[in-house]
Protein backbone atom coordinates (compact mmCIF):
# COMPACT_ATOMS: atom_id res chain seq x y z
CA UNK A 1 0.00 0.00 0.00
CA UNK A 2 1.27 3.50 -0.42
CA UNK A 3 0.84 6.06 2.12
CA UNK A 4 5.03 5.57 2.73
CA UNK A 5 7.26 8.48 3.35
CA UNK A 6 11.01 9.37 3.35
CA UNK A 7 12.08 12.36 3.59
CA UNK A 8 14.81 15.33 5.10
CA UNK A 9 13.10 17.11 8.04
CA UNK A 10 12.17 20.88 8.34
CA UNK A 11 10.89 21.93 12.05
CA UNK A 12 8.95 24.67 12.47
CA UNK A 13 7.35 26.02 16.17
CA UNK A 14 3.52 26.02 17.51
CA UNK A 15 0.36 27.76 16.83
CA UNK A 16 1.51 28.99 12.87
CA UNK A 17 -0.83 30.87 11.91
CA UNK A 18 -2.66 29.82 8.56
CA UNK A 19 -3.14 33.61 7.16
CA UNK A 20 0.65 34.98 8.30
CA UNK A 21 3.16 32.28 9.12
CA UNK A 22 1.83 29.45 6.63
CA UNK A 23 1.08 31.71 4.00
CA UNK A 24 -0.02 35.42 3.47
CA UNK A 25 -3.78 35.48 2.87
CA UNK A 26 -3.22 38.88 2.33
CA UNK A 27 -0.85 38.55 -0.91
CA UNK A 28 -3.52 35.72 -1.84
CA UNK A 29 -6.23 37.88 -1.74
CA UNK A 30 -4.88 41.03 -3.31
CA UNK A 31 -3.56 38.97 -5.74
CA UNK A 32 0.07 39.72 -5.31
CA UNK A 33 0.46 36.34 -5.92
CA UNK A 34 -1.73 33.69 -7.71
CA UNK A 35 -3.11 30.52 -6.42
CA UNK A 36 -0.75 28.65 -8.75
CA UNK A 37 2.11 30.05 -7.01
CA UNK A 38 1.28 29.57 -3.25
CA UNK A 39 4.30 27.38 -2.83
CA UNK A 40 6.60 30.03 -3.78
CA UNK A 41 5.62 32.05 -0.86
CA UNK A 42 5.07 28.59 1.86
CA UNK A 43 6.35 29.89 4.93
CA UNK A 44 8.13 33.14 3.58
CA UNK A 45 7.04 35.20 6.66
CA UNK A 46 8.93 32.59 9.17
CA UNK A 47 12.00 31.77 7.14
CA UNK A 48 12.10 33.32 3.26
CA UNK A 49 14.32 30.83 2.03
CA UNK A 50 12.21 28.15 2.52
CA UNK A 51 10.60 27.65 -0.36
CA UNK A 52 14.08 27.35 -2.18
CA UNK A 53 15.90 25.29 0.21
CA UNK A 54 12.91 22.69 0.45
CA UNK A 55 13.13 19.75 -2.18
CA UNK A 56 10.34 17.29 -3.04
CA UNK A 57 9.15 14.66 -0.77
CA UNK A 58 10.62 16.61 2.44
CA UNK A 59 8.87 16.41 5.67
CA UNK A 60 7.85 19.16 7.72
CA UNK A 61 7.86 19.14 11.37
CA UNK A 62 5.62 21.54 13.31
CA UNK A 63 4.78 21.88 17.03
CA UNK A 64 1.23 22.13 18.56
CA UNK A 65 -2.00 24.04 17.26
CA UNK A 66 -0.47 23.68 13.41
CA UNK A 67 -2.52 26.42 11.15
CA UNK A 68 -4.60 28.06 13.77
CA UNK A 69 -7.06 30.86 13.21
CA UNK A 70 -9.17 30.88 10.39
CA UNK A 71 -9.47 27.58 7.96
CA UNK A 72 -8.45 28.97 4.59
CA UNK A 73 -7.67 25.93 2.48
CA UNK A 74 -4.54 27.65 1.42
CA UNK A 75 -2.22 26.57 3.73
CA UNK A 76 -1.80 23.06 3.23
CA UNK A 77 -2.20 23.56 -0.95
CA UNK A 78 1.26 26.13 -0.29
CA UNK A 79 2.67 23.57 1.74
CA UNK A 80 1.78 20.48 -1.34
CA UNK A 81 2.59 23.13 -3.84
CA UNK A 82 6.35 23.30 -2.38
CA UNK A 83 6.99 19.75 -2.59
CA UNK A 84 6.44 19.01 1.76
CA UNK A 85 4.78 14.94 1.06
CA UNK A 86 3.91 14.72 4.82
CA UNK A 87 3.58 17.27 7.60
CA UNK A 88 3.73 15.85 11.37
CA UNK A 89 2.64 17.89 13.89
CA UNK A 90 2.29 17.63 17.66
CA UNK A 91 -0.75 18.93 16.95
CA UNK A 92 -3.59 20.09 14.59
CA UNK A 93 -6.24 22.06 14.49
CA UNK A 94 -9.01 20.15 13.01
CA UNK A 95 -9.62 22.43 9.95
CA UNK A 96 -6.32 22.15 9.05
CA UNK A 97 -6.97 18.27 8.73
CA UNK A 98 -9.95 18.27 6.99
CA UNK A 99 -8.61 20.41 4.09
CA UNK A 100 -5.47 18.30 4.23
CA UNK A 101 -7.25 15.02 3.34
CA UNK A 102 -9.60 17.33 1.24
CA UNK A 103 -6.63 17.93 -1.33
CA UNK A 104 -4.75 14.40 -0.51
CA UNK A 105 -2.19 15.63 1.63
CA UNK A 106 -1.00 13.16 4.19
CA UNK A 107 -0.50 14.08 8.19
CA UNK A 108 0.38 12.70 10.92
CA UNK A 109 -0.33 13.83 14.71
CA UNK A 110 1.97 13.12 17.03
CA UNK A 111 2.51 14.44 20.29
CA UNK A 112 6.29 14.33 21.64
CA UNK A 113 7.86 14.33 17.68
CA UNK A 114 10.11 17.71 18.21
CA UNK A 115 11.79 15.77 20.77
CA UNK A 116 12.67 12.98 18.72
CA UNK A 117 13.46 14.63 15.25
CA UNK A 118 16.42 17.70 14.70
CA UNK A 119 15.89 19.45 11.96
CA UNK A 120 17.75 17.66 9.17
CA UNK A 121 16.90 14.30 10.19
CA UNK A 122 16.00 11.79 7.64
CA UNK A 123 12.60 10.24 8.83
CA UNK A 124 10.31 7.48 7.18
CA UNK A 125 6.71 7.21 8.01
CA UNK A 126 3.99 4.73 7.28
CA UNK A 127 0.05 5.77 7.67
CA UNK A 128 -1.29 2.92 7.80
CA UNK A 129 1.29 0.81 10.12
CA UNK A 130 1.54 3.81 11.86
CA UNK A 131 5.22 3.95 12.22
CA UNK A 132 7.65 6.68 12.08
CA UNK A 133 11.03 5.86 11.88
CA UNK A 134 14.16 8.54 12.52
CA UNK A 135 16.68 7.02 10.08
CA UNK A 136 19.44 9.23 11.17
CA UNK A 137 18.74 8.39 14.94
CA UNK A 138 17.46 4.54 14.07
CA UNK A 139 14.72 5.26 16.82
CA UNK A 140 11.13 4.40 15.80
CA UNK A 141 8.12 5.87 17.16
CA UNK A 142 4.45 4.90 16.67
CA UNK A 143 0.86 6.62 16.16
CA UNK A 144 -2.43 5.56 15.90
CA UNK A 145 -3.48 5.30 12.17
CA UNK A 146 -6.34 7.06 10.77
CA UNK A 147 -9.17 5.22 10.53
CA UNK A 148 -9.44 3.36 7.35
CA UNK A 149 -12.22 5.57 5.29
CA UNK A 150 -9.46 9.03 6.04
CA UNK A 151 -6.30 6.44 4.64
CA UNK A 152 -8.77 5.72 1.63
CA UNK A 153 -9.77 9.75 1.34
CA UNK A 154 -5.31 10.42 1.08
CA UNK A 155 -4.97 7.78 -1.05
CA UNK A 156 -7.81 8.17 -3.53
CA UNK A 157 -5.11 11.54 -4.03
CA UNK A 158 -8.50 13.87 -2.90
CA UNK A 159 -11.76 14.05 -1.10
CA UNK A 160 -13.42 14.63 -4.47
CA UNK A 161 -11.59 11.82 -6.30
CA UNK A 162 -12.90 9.30 -3.16
CA UNK A 163 -16.13 10.55 -4.10
CA UNK A 164 -15.92 9.12 -8.00
CA UNK A 165 -15.10 5.98 -5.97
CA UNK A 166 -17.84 6.10 -3.70
CA UNK A 167 -20.20 6.40 -6.90
CA UNK A 168 -18.18 3.31 -8.76
CA UNK A 169 -19.03 1.43 -5.63
CA UNK A 170 -22.75 2.58 -5.51
CA UNK A 171 -22.47 4.54 -2.19
CA UNK A 172 -23.30 7.76 -3.82
CA UNK B 1 -24.16 17.46 23.59
CA UNK B 2 -22.42 17.04 20.83
CA UNK B 3 -23.25 13.54 21.23
CA UNK B 4 -27.02 14.46 20.92
CA UNK B 5 -26.70 17.07 18.53
CA UNK B 6 -24.64 14.98 15.70
CA UNK B 7 -26.85 12.70 13.82
CA UNK B 8 -27.63 9.66 14.93
CA UNK B 9 -25.09 7.01 14.24
CA UNK B 10 -26.99 4.52 12.99
CA UNK B 11 -25.80 1.91 16.57
CA UNK B 12 -26.48 5.00 18.88
CA UNK B 13 -22.67 3.80 20.02
CA UNK B 14 -20.64 5.92 22.09
CA UNK B 15 -17.68 7.06 20.69
CA UNK B 16 -14.47 8.31 22.77
CA UNK B 17 -12.94 11.22 21.82
CA UNK B 18 -10.60 10.73 19.29
CA UNK B 19 -11.85 8.33 17.31
CA UNK B 20 -12.91 9.90 13.97
CA UNK B 21 -16.81 8.97 12.95
CA UNK B 22 -18.79 10.35 9.65
CA UNK B 23 -21.51 12.65 10.23
CA UNK B 24 -24.61 13.92 8.73
CA UNK B 25 -26.17 17.23 8.40
CA UNK B 26 -29.55 18.10 10.73
CA UNK B 27 -29.92 20.92 10.20
CA UNK B 28 -33.15 22.95 8.10
CA UNK B 29 -30.21 23.39 5.84
CA UNK B 30 -27.04 22.65 4.55
CA UNK B 31 -25.22 26.29 3.08
CA UNK B 32 -23.68 26.42 -0.35
CA UNK B 33 -21.20 29.16 -0.32
CA UNK B 34 -21.81 30.90 -3.76
CA UNK B 35 -18.87 32.93 -4.11
CA UNK B 36 -15.27 34.03 -3.67
CA UNK B 37 -14.01 32.26 -6.13
CA UNK B 38 -15.73 29.08 -5.10
CA UNK B 39 -17.11 27.31 -7.92
CA UNK B 40 -19.21 24.22 -7.29
CA UNK B 41 -20.87 24.29 -10.83
CA UNK B 42 -17.84 23.57 -12.09
CA UNK B 43 -16.36 20.99 -9.75
CA UNK B 44 -19.29 19.08 -10.50
CA UNK B 45 -18.98 18.83 -13.84
CA UNK B 46 -15.63 17.90 -14.12
CA UNK B 47 -16.41 14.82 -11.84
CA UNK B 48 -19.73 14.45 -13.79
CA UNK B 49 -21.18 14.18 -10.62
CA UNK B 50 -25.09 15.24 -11.99
CA UNK B 51 -26.80 15.61 -8.37
CA UNK B 52 -26.99 16.81 -4.79
CA UNK B 53 -27.44 14.85 -1.85
CA UNK B 54 -30.74 16.96 -1.01
CA UNK B 55 -32.01 19.75 -3.09
CA UNK B 56 -34.79 20.82 -0.15
CA UNK B 57 -32.12 22.20 1.97
CA UNK B 58 -29.43 23.07 -0.13
CA UNK B 59 -29.26 26.98 0.65
CA UNK B 60 -27.74 29.70 -2.37
CA UNK B 61 -26.47 32.57 -2.04
CA UNK B 62 -23.79 35.32 -2.96
CA UNK B 63 -23.18 35.97 0.91
CA UNK B 64 -19.58 36.85 1.56
CA UNK B 65 -18.96 39.33 -1.06
CA UNK B 66 -21.83 39.87 -2.16
CA UNK B 67 -21.79 42.60 -4.93
CA UNK B 68 -17.87 42.93 -4.41
CA UNK B 69 -15.49 42.24 -6.95
CA UNK B 70 -11.94 40.73 -6.53
CA UNK B 71 -9.42 41.33 -9.15
CA UNK B 72 -8.19 37.61 -8.88
CA UNK B 73 -11.04 36.08 -9.52
CA UNK B 74 -11.65 34.70 -12.48
CA UNK B 75 -15.63 35.60 -12.99
CA UNK B 76 -17.09 38.80 -11.21
CA UNK B 77 -19.39 37.74 -7.71
CA UNK B 78 -22.80 38.21 -10.37
CA UNK B 79 -21.50 36.00 -12.70
CA UNK B 80 -20.52 33.42 -10.31
CA UNK B 81 -23.23 33.88 -8.50
CA UNK B 82 -25.84 33.83 -11.48
CA UNK B 83 -24.01 30.37 -12.41
CA UNK B 84 -24.55 28.80 -9.13
CA UNK B 85 -28.58 29.68 -8.92
CA UNK B 86 -28.97 28.29 -12.27
CA UNK B 87 -27.20 25.08 -11.47
CA UNK B 88 -29.09 25.37 -8.12
CA UNK B 89 -32.49 25.06 -10.02
CA UNK B 90 -31.25 22.67 -12.61
CA UNK B 91 -30.55 20.52 -9.64
CA UNK B 92 -34.14 21.10 -8.44
CA UNK B 93 -33.04 23.31 -5.60
CA UNK B 94 -36.31 25.33 -4.37
CA UNK B 95 -37.10 28.81 -5.30
CA UNK B 96 -37.13 29.84 -1.98
CA UNK B 97 -33.60 28.38 -1.24
CA UNK B 98 -31.98 30.85 -3.79
CA UNK B 99 -31.17 33.48 -2.39
CA UNK B 100 -29.99 36.91 -3.80
CA UNK B 101 -28.66 40.84 -2.91
CA UNK B 102 -31.60 42.46 -1.03
CA UNK B 103 -32.41 39.48 1.04
CA UNK B 104 -29.08 37.90 2.42
CA UNK B 105 -26.20 38.87 4.25
CA UNK B 106 -23.30 37.09 6.22
CA UNK B 107 -23.89 33.30 6.06
CA UNK B 108 -23.79 33.55 9.83
CA UNK B 109 -25.58 35.98 10.36
CA UNK B 110 -28.62 34.60 8.00
CA UNK B 111 -28.76 31.09 8.48
CA UNK B 112 -29.28 32.17 12.07
CA UNK B 113 -31.98 35.00 11.11
CA UNK B 114 -33.63 32.87 9.00
CA UNK B 115 -34.14 29.95 11.15
CA UNK B 116 -32.03 27.82 8.94
CA UNK B 117 -30.22 26.80 11.26
CA UNK B 118 -32.38 24.73 13.93
CA UNK B 119 -31.31 24.58 17.67
CA UNK B 120 -29.93 21.38 18.86
CA UNK B 121 -29.02 20.06 15.09
CA UNK B 122 -25.66 19.69 13.21
CA UNK B 123 -25.26 22.43 10.98
CA UNK B 124 -22.30 22.43 8.06
CA UNK B 125 -21.79 25.66 5.99
CA UNK B 126 -19.15 26.96 4.22
CA UNK B 127 -16.33 28.54 6.46
CA UNK B 128 -15.08 27.74 10.54
CA UNK B 129 -17.21 31.18 11.36
CA UNK B 130 -19.99 29.10 11.23
CA UNK B 131 -19.51 28.06 14.68
CA UNK B 132 -21.36 31.30 15.84
CA UNK B 133 -24.56 29.11 15.44
CA UNK B 134 -23.51 27.94 18.71
CA UNK B 135 -25.32 31.16 19.88
CA UNK B 136 -29.05 29.06 19.04
CA UNK B 137 -27.48 26.24 20.45
CA UNK B 138 -26.95 24.04 17.48
CA UNK B 139 -23.26 22.48 16.80
CA UNK B 140 -21.87 24.33 13.28
CA UNK B 141 -19.26 22.55 11.93
CA UNK B 142 -17.12 24.33 9.15
CA UNK B 143 -16.51 21.50 6.58
CA UNK B 144 -13.88 23.80 5.09
CA UNK B 145 -12.79 22.49 1.49
CA UNK B 146 -15.47 19.43 1.65
CA UNK B 147 -18.18 21.91 0.44
CA UNK B 148 -18.52 19.79 -2.97
CA UNK B 149 -18.42 16.51 -1.71
CA UNK B 150 -20.80 17.31 0.84
CA UNK B 151 -23.34 18.52 -1.61
CA UNK B 152 -22.97 15.94 -3.44
CA UNK B 153 -22.85 13.24 -0.48
CA UNK B 154 -24.40 15.12 2.64
CA UNK B 155 -22.35 13.64 4.86
CA UNK B 156 -18.23 14.64 6.18
CA UNK B 157 -16.40 13.52 9.34
CA UNK B 158 -15.18 14.44 12.50
CA UNK B 159 -12.82 13.87 14.58
CA UNK B 160 -14.89 12.96 18.24
CA UNK B 161 -14.09 15.88 20.13
CA UNK B 162 -13.66 16.28 24.55
CA UNK B 163 -15.58 19.45 25.62
CA UNK B 164 -14.45 22.54 28.08
CA UNK B 165 -16.79 24.61 30.02
CA UNK B 166 -16.60 28.20 30.60
CA UNK B 167 -18.73 29.02 33.60
CA UNK B 168 -19.07 32.99 33.79
CA UNK B 169 -20.09 33.74 37.08
CA UNK B 170 -21.53 37.51 38.68
CA UNK B 171 -22.38 40.60 36.41
CA UNK B 172 -20.65 42.36 33.82
CA UNK B 173 -19.33 45.88 34.46
CA UNK B 174 -21.71 48.56 32.66
CA UNK B 175 -20.19 48.58 28.55
CA UNK B 176 -18.01 45.23 28.76
CA UNK B 177 -20.00 42.86 26.14
CA UNK B 178 -19.88 39.29 24.84
CA UNK B 179 -16.68 39.78 23.16
CA UNK B 180 -14.73 41.14 25.85
CA UNK B 181 -15.56 38.04 27.36
CA UNK B 182 -14.52 35.35 24.67
CA UNK B 183 -10.81 38.10 24.43
CA UNK B 184 -10.93 37.66 28.21
CA UNK B 185 -10.69 33.72 28.19
CA UNK B 186 -8.38 34.27 25.38
CA UNK B 187 -6.28 36.36 27.31
CA UNK B 188 -6.05 34.06 30.62
CA UNK B 189 -5.83 31.19 28.93
CA UNK B 190 -4.63 31.01 25.62
CA UNK B 191 -5.06 29.98 22.31
CA UNK B 192 -5.08 26.32 22.77
CA UNK B 193 -7.46 26.07 25.69
CA UNK B 194 -10.36 24.47 23.79
CA UNK B 195 -8.01 22.86 21.13
CA UNK B 196 -10.13 20.51 18.71
CA UNK B 197 -12.72 20.77 21.70
CA UNK B 198 -16.21 21.79 22.20
CA UNK B 199 -16.43 25.26 24.40
CA UNK B 200 -19.54 25.32 25.86
CA UNK B 201 -20.83 28.63 27.53
CA UNK B 202 -22.56 28.54 31.01
CA UNK B 203 -23.63 30.02 34.18
CA UNK B 204 -25.66 33.38 34.84
CA UNK B 205 -23.76 36.01 32.82
CA UNK B 206 -24.50 33.65 29.52
CA UNK B 207 -28.28 32.86 30.76
CA UNK B 208 -29.19 36.63 31.27
CA UNK B 209 -26.71 37.49 27.46
CA UNK B 210 -28.32 38.23 24.44
CA UNK B 211 -28.88 35.53 21.24
CA UNK B 212 -26.10 38.28 19.53
CA UNK B 213 -23.71 38.61 21.94
CA UNK B 214 -23.54 34.19 22.20
CA UNK B 215 -23.48 34.40 18.44
CA UNK B 216 -20.31 36.21 18.77
CA UNK B 217 -18.54 34.41 21.71
CA UNK B 218 -19.32 31.19 19.45
CA UNK B 219 -17.79 32.76 16.38
CA UNK B 220 -14.88 33.96 18.00
CA UNK B 221 -14.22 30.57 19.84
CA UNK B 222 -12.30 29.18 16.72
CA UNK B 223 -9.80 31.97 18.27
CA UNK B 224 -9.13 29.56 21.46
CA UNK B 225 -8.90 26.60 19.11
CA UNK B 226 -12.36 25.20 19.54
CA UNK B 227 -13.89 22.85 17.12
CA UNK B 228 -16.93 24.89 17.76
CA UNK B 229 -18.23 27.03 20.47
CA UNK B 230 -22.68 26.48 21.83
CA UNK B 231 -24.26 27.66 24.50
CA UNK B 232 -27.69 25.06 25.60
CA UNK B 233 -30.65 26.74 23.90
CA UNK B 234 -32.82 27.74 26.16
CA UNK B 235 -36.38 29.35 26.39
CA UNK B 236 -35.06 32.81 24.72
CA UNK B 237 -33.29 30.85 21.77
CA UNK B 238 -36.91 27.92 21.50
CA UNK B 239 -39.07 31.01 21.13
CA UNK B 240 -36.77 32.99 18.94
CA UNK B 241 -37.13 29.97 16.86
CA UNK B 242 -40.44 29.29 17.04
CA UNK B 243 -41.24 32.48 16.15
CA UNK B 244 -39.31 32.12 12.53
CA UNK B 245 -40.58 28.87 11.30
CA UNK B 246 -42.49 25.44 12.06
CA UNK B 247 -39.70 23.52 11.02
CA UNK B 248 -39.69 20.80 13.30
CA UNK B 249 -36.74 19.89 15.81
CA UNK B 250 -35.68 18.70 19.15
CA UNK B 251 -33.91 21.24 21.19
CA UNK B 252 -30.89 19.20 22.36
CA UNK B 253 -28.69 20.27 25.33
CA UNK B 254 -25.17 19.31 27.42
CA UNK B 255 -26.20 15.98 29.65
CA UNK B 256 -26.06 17.15 32.97
CA UNK B 257 -23.41 14.80 33.69
CA UNK B 258 -21.64 15.73 30.56
CA UNK B 259 -17.96 14.75 31.18
CA UNK B 260 -15.53 17.91 30.62
CA UNK B 261 -12.07 17.92 30.19
CA UNK B 262 -11.50 20.86 31.96
CA UNK B 263 -13.97 23.56 33.52
CA UNK B 264 -13.22 27.33 34.03
CA UNK B 265 -15.06 29.37 36.47
CA UNK B 266 -14.99 32.95 35.63
CA UNK B 267 -15.57 36.15 37.89
CA UNK B 268 -17.70 38.62 35.59
CA UNK B 269 -16.90 40.96 37.15
CA UNK B 270 -13.12 41.11 36.54
CA UNK B 271 -13.22 41.63 32.72
CA UNK B 272 -12.26 44.99 31.17
CA UNK B 273 -13.10 45.85 27.60
CA UNK B 274 -10.42 43.89 26.06
CA UNK B 275 -8.48 45.33 22.80
CA UNK B 276 -6.62 42.35 20.37
CA UNK B 277 -3.30 43.74 19.79
CA UNK B 278 -1.51 43.92 16.47
CA UNK B 279 -0.01 41.36 14.68
CA UNK B 280 -0.95 38.39 16.43
CA UNK B 281 -4.49 37.61 16.87
CA UNK B 282 -3.68 36.02 19.97
CA UNK B 283 -2.03 39.29 22.12
CA UNK B 284 -5.01 40.63 24.25
CA UNK B 285 -4.73 43.00 26.67
CA UNK B 286 -7.17 45.50 28.53
CA UNK B 287 -8.27 48.28 27.41
CA UNK B 288 -6.14 50.22 30.09
CA UNK B 289 -2.99 49.18 28.23
CA UNK B 290 -3.80 50.62 25.06
CA UNK B 291 -6.03 53.19 25.69
CA UNK B 292 -4.62 56.48 23.85
CA UNK B 293 -3.02 54.86 20.75
CA UNK B 294 -4.16 56.83 17.88
CA UNK B 295 -6.57 55.45 14.92
CA UNK B 296 -7.54 56.37 11.25
CA UNK B 297 -10.18 54.01 10.84
CA UNK B 298 -13.04 52.07 13.06
CA UNK B 299 -14.89 49.47 11.92
CA UNK B 300 -18.07 47.62 13.05
CA UNK B 301 -19.82 44.70 10.88
CA UNK B 302 -18.38 41.17 10.47
CA UNK B 303 -19.78 37.94 11.51
CA UNK B 304 -18.52 38.53 14.89
CA UNK B 305 -20.64 41.54 14.98
CA UNK B 306 -22.51 43.91 12.90
CA UNK B 307 -25.78 42.11 14.21
CA UNK B 308 -28.55 44.48 15.73
CA UNK B 309 -26.78 44.68 19.42
CA UNK B 310 -23.42 45.67 17.64
CA UNK B 311 -25.12 48.73 15.79
CA UNK B 312 -27.23 49.34 18.68
CA UNK B 313 -24.93 49.75 20.62
CA UNK B 314 -22.59 52.11 18.75
CA UNK B 315 -25.75 54.27 18.22
CA UNK B 316 -26.41 54.43 21.66
CA UNK B 317 -22.66 56.07 21.79
CA UNK B 318 -22.61 57.55 19.30
CA UNK B 319 -26.11 59.82 19.98
CA UNK B 320 -25.38 63.46 19.43
CA UNK B 321 -21.85 62.92 18.67
CA UNK B 322 -19.48 63.35 15.90
CA UNK B 323 -16.87 60.80 14.22
CA UNK B 324 -13.45 61.69 14.64
CA UNK B 325 -12.72 64.38 12.15
CA UNK B 326 -9.53 62.03 11.28
CA UNK B 327 -11.50 58.93 11.19
CA UNK B 328 -13.14 56.90 8.61
CA UNK B 329 -15.96 54.85 10.29
CA UNK B 330 -17.08 51.63 8.17
CA UNK B 331 -20.29 50.51 9.58
CA UNK B 332 -21.44 47.47 7.91
CA UNK B 333 -24.68 45.63 8.91
CA UNK B 334 -24.63 41.80 9.01
CA UNK B 335 -27.47 41.51 6.67
CA UNK B 336 -30.58 43.00 5.05
CA UNK B 337 -32.53 42.11 7.95
CA UNK B 338 -29.90 43.81 10.34
CA UNK B 339 -30.01 47.05 8.49
CA UNK B 340 -33.67 47.06 7.84
CA UNK B 341 -34.34 46.75 11.73
CA UNK B 342 -31.72 49.13 12.39
CA UNK B 343 -33.53 51.39 9.72
CA UNK B 344 -36.73 51.03 11.70
CA UNK B 345 -35.20 51.99 15.07
CA UNK B 346 -33.54 54.66 13.87
CA UNK B 347 -30.38 53.20 14.81
CA UNK B 348 -29.28 54.02 11.33
CA UNK B 349 -29.92 57.65 11.57
CA UNK B 350 -27.90 58.58 14.52
CA UNK B 351 -24.80 56.50 13.21
CA UNK B 352 -25.58 58.54 9.46
CA UNK B 353 -25.90 61.38 10.94
CA UNK B 354 -23.01 61.15 13.07
CA UNK B 355 -20.70 60.82 10.24
CA UNK B 356 -20.49 57.11 9.87
CA UNK B 357 -19.74 55.57 6.27
CA UNK B 358 -22.77 52.48 6.48
CA UNK B 359 -21.88 50.02 3.71
CA UNK B 360 -23.68 47.42 1.98
CA UNK B 361 -24.38 44.30 3.98
CA UNK B 362 -21.99 41.64 3.96
CA UNK B 363 -18.37 41.36 5.65
CA UNK B 364 -17.78 44.53 4.60
CA UNK B 365 -14.19 45.41 5.85
CA UNK B 366 -13.22 42.20 7.77
CA UNK B 367 -12.12 41.15 4.70
CA UNK B 368 -10.72 44.26 3.14
CA UNK B 369 -14.24 45.00 1.04
CA UNK B 370 -15.48 48.16 0.97
CA UNK B 371 -12.72 50.75 2.44
CA UNK B 372 -9.86 48.64 2.64
CA UNK B 373 -6.86 49.97 4.92
CA UNK B 374 -4.35 51.92 3.09
CA UNK B 375 -0.54 51.95 3.84
CA UNK B 376 0.00 52.72 7.27
CA UNK B 377 -3.27 53.06 8.72
CA UNK B 378 -4.20 52.12 12.19
CA UNK B 379 -7.90 50.67 12.52
CA UNK B 380 -9.66 49.53 15.68
CA UNK B 381 -12.85 47.02 14.11
CA UNK B 382 -15.05 44.61 16.00
CA UNK B 383 -14.71 41.98 13.33
CA UNK B 384 -12.65 38.52 13.92
CA UNK B 385 -8.95 38.65 13.03
CA UNK B 386 -6.07 40.98 12.87
CA UNK B 387 -3.30 39.36 10.93
CA UNK B 388 -1.62 41.55 8.68
CA UNK B 389 -3.26 42.34 5.35
CA UNK B 390 -6.76 41.59 6.30
CA UNK B 391 -8.18 44.60 5.96
CA UNK B 392 -5.75 46.20 3.33
CA UNK B 393 -2.25 47.04 3.55
CA UNK B 394 0.22 44.90 4.82
CA UNK B 395 1.89 47.52 6.98
CA UNK B 396 -1.93 48.63 8.16
CA UNK B 397 -2.09 47.78 12.09
CA UNK B 398 -5.60 46.40 13.28
CA UNK B 399 -6.96 46.06 16.53
CA UNK B 400 -9.84 44.76 17.40
CA UNK B 401 -12.37 45.02 20.33
CA UNK B 402 -16.01 45.18 21.07
CA UNK B 403 -18.62 47.31 19.09
CA UNK B 404 -19.02 49.53 22.38
CA UNK B 405 -15.00 50.29 22.40
CA UNK B 406 -14.75 50.78 18.49
CA UNK B 407 -17.49 53.09 18.58
CA UNK B 408 -15.75 55.51 21.78
CA UNK B 409 -12.50 54.83 19.78
CA UNK B 410 -13.95 56.65 16.69
CA UNK B 411 -15.52 59.40 18.71
CA UNK B 412 -12.22 60.29 20.26
CA UNK B 413 -9.51 59.35 17.26
CA UNK B 414 -7.71 57.09 19.70
CA UNK B 415 -8.82 54.21 21.26
CA UNK B 416 -10.52 54.42 23.98
CA UNK B 417 -12.66 52.86 26.82
CA UNK B 418 -16.13 53.19 25.84
CA UNK B 419 -17.61 53.38 30.03
CA UNK B 420 -17.50 56.77 29.84
CA UNK B 421 -19.71 56.83 27.29
CA UNK B 422 -22.13 54.37 28.74
CA UNK B 423 -22.23 55.98 32.19
CA UNK B 424 -25.60 58.36 31.89
CA UNK B 425 -28.03 55.49 31.88
S1 LIG C 1 -17.17 38.60 8.26
FE1 LIG C 1 -15.03 38.13 7.99
S2 LIG C 1 -14.60 36.30 9.18
FE2 LIG C 1 -16.82 36.53 8.98
S3 LIG C 1 -17.38 35.28 7.24
FE3 LIG C 1 -17.03 37.35 6.47
S4 LIG C 1 -14.88 37.42 5.86
FE4 LIG C 1 -15.16 35.62 7.13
Amino acid sequence: MALKFKGKTWIFGDNLDVDNEIVSFAKLHYGVFTHDQLGEHCMENVDPEFHKKVKKGDIMVAGTNFRCGHDHPHAPQSIQQCGISVVVAESFDENYIKNSVAIGLPLIELPGIKKKVKEGDVVEADLHAGIIENVTTGESIKFKPFPDFLLDMLEAGSLEAYGDKLIAEGKG
Amino acid sequence: MLKKSWPKQPDNQKYPPGDYVQVRNTSRSVFMTSDLGVNMPAAFKKRGWDKIWDPQKALVAPEHAGAWWRPIDKVSQRESHRQNAEWARQMGVPEENILDLGRIGIDHHMSVEGAWVTPGSFYLCGDNHTISVGGVGAFGFAPSASNNFIMRFGWTWLRVPGSVKFIIKGKLKKGVMGRDVLEYILKEYGPTVALNKVAEYAGPIIDQMSIDSRCTMCCLSVFIGAKTGIVNPDKKVLDWYKARTDYPFEPLASDPDAQYAAIYEIDGAKIEPMVVVPPHRSTVKNIAEVEGTPITNAFIGSCASGRDEGLAVAAKIMKGRKVNSKVVFNITPGSSASMTRATESGVLETLLKAGAFVCAPGCGMCPGFYTPLAENEVCIGSSTTNVPGRMGAESAKVYLGSPATVAASAIEGKITDPRKYLQEE
